[in-house]
């Protein structure tokens, strides 16, 4: 018979310590390309290459839309001038405005948020991503964060994946099925503008089409870690970054 | 007030008009008709039993005297008081319902004869239970069976009516003549046939004759109260008797089975030895436990109902028995418990098995079909159907506080009780039946959880229960009545236990009163009945509360013990009442105090997303019983009928069928065996029948010879 | 009992068999270099000649490709065995659109022609099952997307308001009903929905219902470029995005003769194993998972998100997106860089091989996973099952070595078989590919020629052609068609597990409740592969 409590207890921990400290192991991200402030000649040339049409410009500078990056890496890998890359994980950002009527949930769900994620179609990617959120490397029991396969014990609803045609009606009875306060996370591209397959006669342009979303987390996949700094955010225990590159960090307001 | 013997006359007369007026007034009237004559006479019963039961006097009367045989007495006594009281408290609201319920036979049958039996059927079986002797017992007893059997073969056409009916009367006609042994060899021992004389003729009688007696009239009479191994007349006589009758037989006939086992063998002749107690309780716990089996995997409300009232027969035989080994064992105080907890038990049953049967009927009436898996989802339909029909699921499952809790909970401490007893082995006899109650009460929950949340809640599996509607009020108030009947003796056991007490006195002449429900007394000194260490733990349990404006004795059952174990057990359903309502309520009060800023959303049920749940998706009540029947399979052996498999086109699966036939374990251990072996030897037996006359010539030589042979050696 | 490596026909053999048994009704064209073999064959011996093939023959079901030609549909099913393929084509005029079904011979062919019916409108004839689909009770019938006509681009503005819907039910038993389960049923389970049919006791049938994920890939694909129909071949599956953009990739190659470099054929044989052991770690999680062993599935993770890292840090993406591009792949890598990589794996490996030995003596962990979910071979093989599930089952057919591509014929391994079919031969098997993974790319490393990693720029002529790889899953089948622009005018994916969701419910019958995600567990298929 294995002794399985010695090896846990062998194996140690494995845990980051992200959100107490920055997590700096090679390969937790896949990062984002950052727009270009001072464009060279060459860098125009990246908008059409983009084929999401996530790269534009505007005035001098050249911006990207993390909406709609699908992290195909055509802006960076044999171009003259490639996009800076910004290879951290903190990308998560509000998608509503906190019009003050409802309080944020992290005046009552701070420390115990209780989760539904619905799959709307996503790749595996995004899954196996999030799978890894209960995983011993990411553990988000540690920060109060808990699964719930009902959406009567969630305080948010997770979506993945654009929204395809059959799951229109199971999300809107999961999200009305949801008792108040509650909230709704897009992640990955797909549920924020639809990436490449949506809009289309299977796939809607992101979960905001259908109900309102809280917060979104860009990336295509995006990693753990930014998944945590989503629902930190959520609850109010980080700030948000920006869906368009050099947009206000302060990011209470999006365009 | 009026004697009892007044109200007799009239309860007598009142049933005469009764068939007078049924069989001279149109059809259509019967229905009012019998409910209005009938509750009035219930009520002149009552009347007169209470009288009886409430006092210490026994009524008696001398009728006519029959040559060769003696006098024929009628004689109400505490104990033919106390059945004659259940009888009448079932039949008062089973009647009320006959008015709103009977009317849908108009122009099927004839409602006439419907009524005609019913008010003989009443009279008749008062007429059994006021029979004090052999002579008037048996011709109204006769007389109790065959309108019985008319009543549930009021639906004559079908076959299977016809069929079960007849079963049933043919058992209990075999039943019958096995008692009626019984009557022989006790008045083979006395010189008249009057109760009393044979009572005190008696005590004379040997060790051979009384186990004759006792199994003579146990086995016989077990076959109308519906036990082990006779009972299989019980489930097929249930469904097919309308819902009013299914009542009755559950609540009253099937109590005249224990009066004649109590009768015989607690009055007329008390048993004394150990081994007929055990008798008793083995047979009483082997029928609760077999019936609630069935009742569990029954998908036919009515056909569950009936294997339950085997099962609750069950539990009152098991408690006698407990008895009869504590009066064998010289505990008459203990003997006494044990008779108060099957008394009890038998008149909650009465209640609320009545109670489930007028649900089941009106159930049928409203939607036509009694099958669980076709129901679902009537408590919108038929809201306060539902609410009594949870009345009598929370008494039949023991839950306080209601009057099932009261006495399945004495009938478990009655079996704890065999600690007082010496001998090893009854001792472990007793545990095996105490555990075997006990896992009988918990499938009994399973059970009811089921017939209740199938039909009721859940979602509506067929387009008969969407079109139900809700029942006439004069089939809800018998309901009603049943329910509260059924709260009360569950709220106010102490007040019933006294009157319970009276009768069972008279049987094991020792008042039990005091060990189970202790008069409230002084501070200060107590009695010098009861011990020091006994006065502080009852004041500690509170049965001192209401000591100066409760009437009566207060509100805790308790049984007293010995100096070092002052009380044994206590329990009150009244402060359990209190408790729930105070809990229940203060919940309720605080909850809408602090959400008053709170809204309600009303969603759907979750179900994963689906666009409409479907009723193929809802659990079946064939699937919830499912865990029991394939744990208890030994009992059940199922034989496979079906397991096919079709295909189209070698691939493509279309169907898998599956059937199971069930035979019951008592059928296919002892009537199966006993039938084959009667048509073997009946076989083999004709085998002399070869038509030639030259061979019935043969055997009349032979027996000639054999005839005169004998007569030569003697 | 494997199915021997070496059939007796051989494909060159193969038209004068076919003459000679129907010699008016088929026309065979044989194209030997390519290991290629065209059949045009009339409807009345369609069934014959397929069923011929797959069942006398040994030959496996790779595909069933609907066309749509200006007046007619052109149907072409595509049999494989070892280093050859048979097409065999079939046109019906669009009028009347009606096709024999194959299904009741070549089973492995039922969904592929339900789905043809739903997205096409053809009908196949004799096919018992057709209907409810593909497209859900809200589409209206005689909508069918992959028409010509159809506009991807709009949403389809339904439909039915209240659609009727019932499941159709196989149990006929008193007190028999369905357990609904999802399609949102789980914490992070993929949307599909299954109805368990039980009297109780045991599930004795599941009907599962897909395409609740149904994007339309080979629909919105249609009049892209290349490059970016790659973009939807890498993302639909993400979790075996190298593979299916690496058959896409050989599509487009095969359809342009574009020669790889070697080295970019051995970069891709890097890390298509790679993928393919992060791939079975996280199936062994989920499965330890589905049990809760609670240690075994943190030992697993552990593994597998050391090597989604080790991907990360090396290409620059967890799951190895934007690294396949038709000609070769988008980046090169130092050789050192590949070699630590491969020792980082090796070290990665011993791992994995501990928390094998130490389940292989959990009694606990093994009494749930031995004989439950059984495939049988005939099943198996009738269904033409493809992956670690098939070989589970006794069926050792392995793309890698039955029609090697990018120079696999050239690696050494074994191809894992076992016999029982249960979950635990399928857990062992996945555990021998991931030996077997890690030793391919301990040889890749040691052994990479230099030169370049893409090849020249090149337009994409017309032409069709299929491409194909050994996802982790399964076989993985790629059938592109070019236009004239060199945009894709068809594009027909068939995913491993679409084929191996057809046979899952021989797995899942007469098992207990509680067994059901452990079934699922042992299958790991994807519904976003199989729904597209």
């Amino acid at each position: 018979m294995s002794n399985w409590v010695l090896k846990g207890l062998q194996t140690g921990i494995k845990t980051t310590s992200y959100p107490g400290r920055e997590e700096v192991a090679s390969g937790v991200s896949p990062g984002l390309p950052v727009g270009k402030k001072e464009p060279g000649g060459e860098a125009i040339s990246l908008i059409s290459r983009c084929p999401t049409h996530a790269i534009r410009q505007m005035g001098q500078q050249i911006l990207v839309d993390y909406r709609r990056c699908i992290n195909c890496f055509r802006c960076v890998r044999g171009v003259q001038e490639a996009l800076d890359w910004n290879s951290g994980y903190e990308w998560a950002a509000y998608m509503r405005t906190n019009d003050g009527t409802t309080p944020w949930l992290e005046k009552v769900f701070g420390r115990s948020l209780h989760i539904l994620f619905v799959d709307g179609g996503a790749c595996g990617a995004c899954i196996s991503e999030l799978e890894q959120l209960n995983k011993p490397f990411y553990n988000i029991h540690r920060l109060g964060f808990f699964i719930t396969p009902t959406p009567r014990k969630a305080d948010i609803l997770l979506i993945a994946g654009p929204i395809t045609d059959h799951m229109r009606l199971p999300i809107q009875k999961a999200f009305d099925g949801m008792p108040t306060p509650k909230r709704v996370m897009a992640i990955g591209s797909c549920a924020l503008s639809g990436g490449i397959f949506g809009p289309s006669f299977a796939s809607e342009e992101g979960v905001q089409k259908l109900i309102p979303v809280d917060v979104g987390v860009p990336g295509c996949p995006p990693p753990p870690l930014a998944i945590i700094h989503g629902l930190l955010l959520a609850v109010s225990r980080k700030s948000p970054a920006s869906l368009i590159s050099f947009g206000s960090v302060d990011g209470r307001k999006n365009s | 007030m009026m004697e009892t013997g007044n109200f007799f006359v009239l309860f007598l007369s009142l049933c005469g008009i009764g068939v007078i007026l049924s069989a001279l007034l149109p059809e259509r009237k019967n229905p009012l008709i019998l409910a209005w004559v009938t509750s009035l006479a219930a009520i002149m019963i009552l009347l007169a039993s209470g009288k009886v039961l409430l006092s210490d006097q026994v009524w008696q009367t001398e009728l006519w005297m029959l040559p060769f045989l003696g006098r024929l007495v009628l004689k109400m006594d505490h104990l033919s008081a106390l059945f004659i009281f259940v009888t009448g408290l079932v039949f008062f609201p089973v009647s009320i319902f006959s008015a709103g319920y009977m009317p849908k036979y108009v122009g099927h049958y004839n409602l006439k004869t419907f009524s005609v039996f019913y008010h003989l059927l009443f009279g008749t079986t008062v007429l059994v239970l006021v029979s004090g002797d052999i002579f008037s017992f048996l011709l109204a007893w006769e007389a109790t069976s065959i309108f019985c059997y008319l009543l549930v073969n009021f639906e004559h056409e079908s076959e299977e009516t016809t069929r079960s009916g007849f079963l049933m009367l043919a058992m209990s006609e075999a039943g019958t003549l096995v008692a009626a042994l019984a009557f022989l060899i006790l008045a083979n021992a006395s010189s008249s046939i009057d109760f009393a004389s044979l009572k005190s003729a008696s005590i004379h009688l040997g060790v051979l004759a009384r186990w004759w007696v006792f199994l003579l009239s146990f086995f016989g009479f077990g076959v109308k109260a519906g036990l082990v191994p006779s009972n299989t007349w019980l489930p097929r006589a249930h469904p097919i008797a309308t819902g009013n009758v299914s009542a009755l037989l559950s609540g009253i006939i099937l109590n005249l089975g224990i009066y004649g086992i109590v009768r015989l063998n607690v009055d007329l002749l008390p048993a004394n030895q150990l081994g007929q107690g055990l008798i008793v309780l083995i047979v009483g716990s082997v029928s609760a436990l077999v019936g609630i089996l069935y009742a569990t995997t029954e998908n036919d409300m009515k056909k569950m109902l009936a294997h339950s009232s085997i099962e609750n027969m069950g539990i009152v035989t098991a408690g006698l028995g407990a008895g009869f080994v504590f009066m064998a064992s010289e505990h008459p105080v203990l003997a006494g418990i044990a008779f108060i907890t099957a008394f009890y038990h038998l008149t909650n049953h009465s209640l609320y098995k009545s109670l489930l049967f007028l649900g089941a009927g009106a159930i049928d009436s409203s939607v036509g079909n009694r099958n669980m898996d076709r129901l679902g989802g009537l408590i919108r339909q038929m809201p306060w159907t539902a609410f009594f029909f949870l009345a009598g699921t929370l008494s039949i499952v023991a839950l306080p506080p209601f009057n099932g809790f009261v006495s399945e909970w004495l009938t478990l401490q009655t079996m704890l009780q065999s600690s007082a007893l010496s001998s090893a082995a009854v001792k472990i006899v007793f545990a095996l039946c105490g555990a075997g109650l006990a896992l009988t009460a918990a499938l009994a929950v399973t059970c009811f959880v089921k017939a209740f949340s199938m039909s009721f809640l859940g979602i509506t599996r067929s387009s008969m229960a969407r079109k139900s509607r809700e029942i006439s009020r004069s089939m809800l108030i018998p309901m009603a009545i049943l329910a509260i009947f059924c709260l009360l003796l569950g709220v106010l056991p102490t007040y019933t236990i006294p009157i319970l007490d009276k009768t069972v006195s008279s049987l094991v002449q020792e008042s039990v009163i005091d060990e189970l429900v202790p008069p409230f007394f002084t501070l200060s000194k107590g009695d010098g009945k009861f011990g020091e260490a006994f006065v502080s733990e009852f004041h500690d349990l509170g049965a001192q509360t209401g000591k100066d404006f409760l009437p009566g004795r207060g509100l805790v059952v308790l049984h007293r013990g010995s100096e070092k174990n002052p009380v044994i057990f206590a329990m009150s359903s009244s402060y359990t009442l209190v408790m729930l309502l105070l809990l229940l309520g203060g919940t309720f009060v605080v909850v809408r105090m602090l959400t008053k800023e709170r809204k309600v959303m009303r969603q759907p049920a979750w179900d994963g997303g689906l666009r409409r749940l479907l009723p193929e998706m809802a659990y079946t009540a064939t699937g919830f019983s499912n865990p029991v029947r394939v744990v208890f399979n030994a009992i059940f052996r199922p034989s496979t009928v079906e397991d096919t498999k079709e295909m189209v086109a070698k691939h493509f699966r279309t169907a898998i069928k599956n059937g199971r036939k069930e035979v019951h374990i008592v059928d296919r251990t002892m009537f199966h065996p006993v039938v084959e072996f009667m048509q073997s030897t009946s076989m083999f037996l004709g085998k002399m029948h070869s038509g030639s006359v030259n061979v019935y010539t043969a055997y009349v030589l032979i027996t000639l010879i054999v005839a005169l042979f004998v007569q030569l050696l003697l | 009992m494997e199915r021997p490596l070496d059939s007796a026909v051989k494909l060159e053999n193969l038209p004068e068999e076919i003459a000679g048994r129907w010699p008016d009704q088929v026309q065979v064209y044989l194209d030997p270099q390519n290991g290629l073999c065209l059949m045009e064959c009339e409807a009345s011996v369609l069934m014959e000649v397929c069923s011929y093939l797959f069942s006398k023959q040994g030959f496996s079901f790779a595909s069933l490709v609907v066309e749509e030609e200006h007046a007619e549909f052109s149907l072409r099913y595509i049999f494989y065995l070892e280093n050859g393929q048979v097409h065999i084509l079939h046109q019906i005029s669009k009028t009347k659109a009606r096709v024999p079904s194959i299904s009741h011979l070549v089973h492995a062919a039922d969904w592929h022609e339900r789905e043809a019916e739903d997205l096409f409108g053809l009908v196949f004839e004799g096919h018992p099952r057709l209907g409810d689909f593909v497209l859900h009770e809200e589409w209206s019938e005689g909508v069918n997307p992959m028409r010509a006509g159809f506009d991807p681009s709009k949403p389809y503005v339904h439909r039915e308001v209240n659609p009727y819907w019932r499941p159709v039910r196989i149990v006929q038993a008193p007190g028999a009903f369905m357990m609904p389960i999802g399609p949102i049923y789980s914490d992070f389970a993929e949307s599909a929905h299954f109805l368990l049919e039980t009297v109780g006791e045991d599930v004795i049938r599941t009907i599962p219902r897909f395409f609740y994920k149904y994007r339309g890939v080979e629909k919105i694909a249609e009049g892209r470029r290349a490059d970016e129909v790659l973009l939807l071949a890498e993302r639909f599956s993400g979790i075996s995005a190298f593979a299916h953009s690496l058959a896409f990739c050989q599509a487009v190659e095969e359809i342009s003769k574009v020669e790889v470099p070697p080295r970019a054929k051995a970069l891709r044989i890097f890390f298509a194993e790679l993928e393919r052991l992060r791939h079975h770690v996280s199936s062994i999680a989920s499965i330890c998972g589905s049990t809760a062993l609670a240690v075994a599935t943190s030992q697993a993770s552990i593994i597998e998100e050391e090597l989604l890292r080790l991907c990360c840090a090396v290409t620059g993406h967890r799951y190895l997106f934007g690294l396949n591009t038709p000609g070769g792949v988008t980046m090169d890598f130092n050789n050192e860089v590949l070699q630590n990589l491969a020792d980082t794996v090796q070290g990665l490996f011993k791992k994995l091989d501990d928390l094998k030995q130490m389940l292989r003596l959990s009694s606990s962990f093994l009494d749930r996973l031995e004989e439950v979910g059984i495939v049988s071979l005939e099943s198996a093989a009738s269904y033409g099952l493809v992956g670690p599930i098939a070989r589970a089952s006794g069926i050792n057919r392995d793309l890698r070595r039955v029609l090697p591509y990018s120079g696999y014929e050239k690696v050494e391994f074994i191809i894992p078989c076992e016999q029982e079919g249960d979950g635990y031969a399928r857990l062992r098997v996945l555990f021998s590919e991931a030996e077997q993974s890690v030793n391919i790319i301990r040889q890749v490393a040691s052994s990479l020629s230099s030169g370049p990693t893409i090849s020249p720029p090149f337009e994409v002529t017309p032409g069709a052609a299929l491409g194909w790889a050994e996802a982790p899953k399964g076989a993985t089948f790629h059938w592109v068609r070019t236009g004239e622009d060199g945009r894709v005018v068809r594009y027909r994916v068939t995913p491993p597990s679409f084929t191996n969701w057809h046979g899952f419910h021989l797995a899942a019958e007469n098992f207990a409740f509680q067994d059901f995600p452990i079934i699922m567990a042992t299958f790991g298929l994807s519904n976003a592969e199989s729904d597209r």
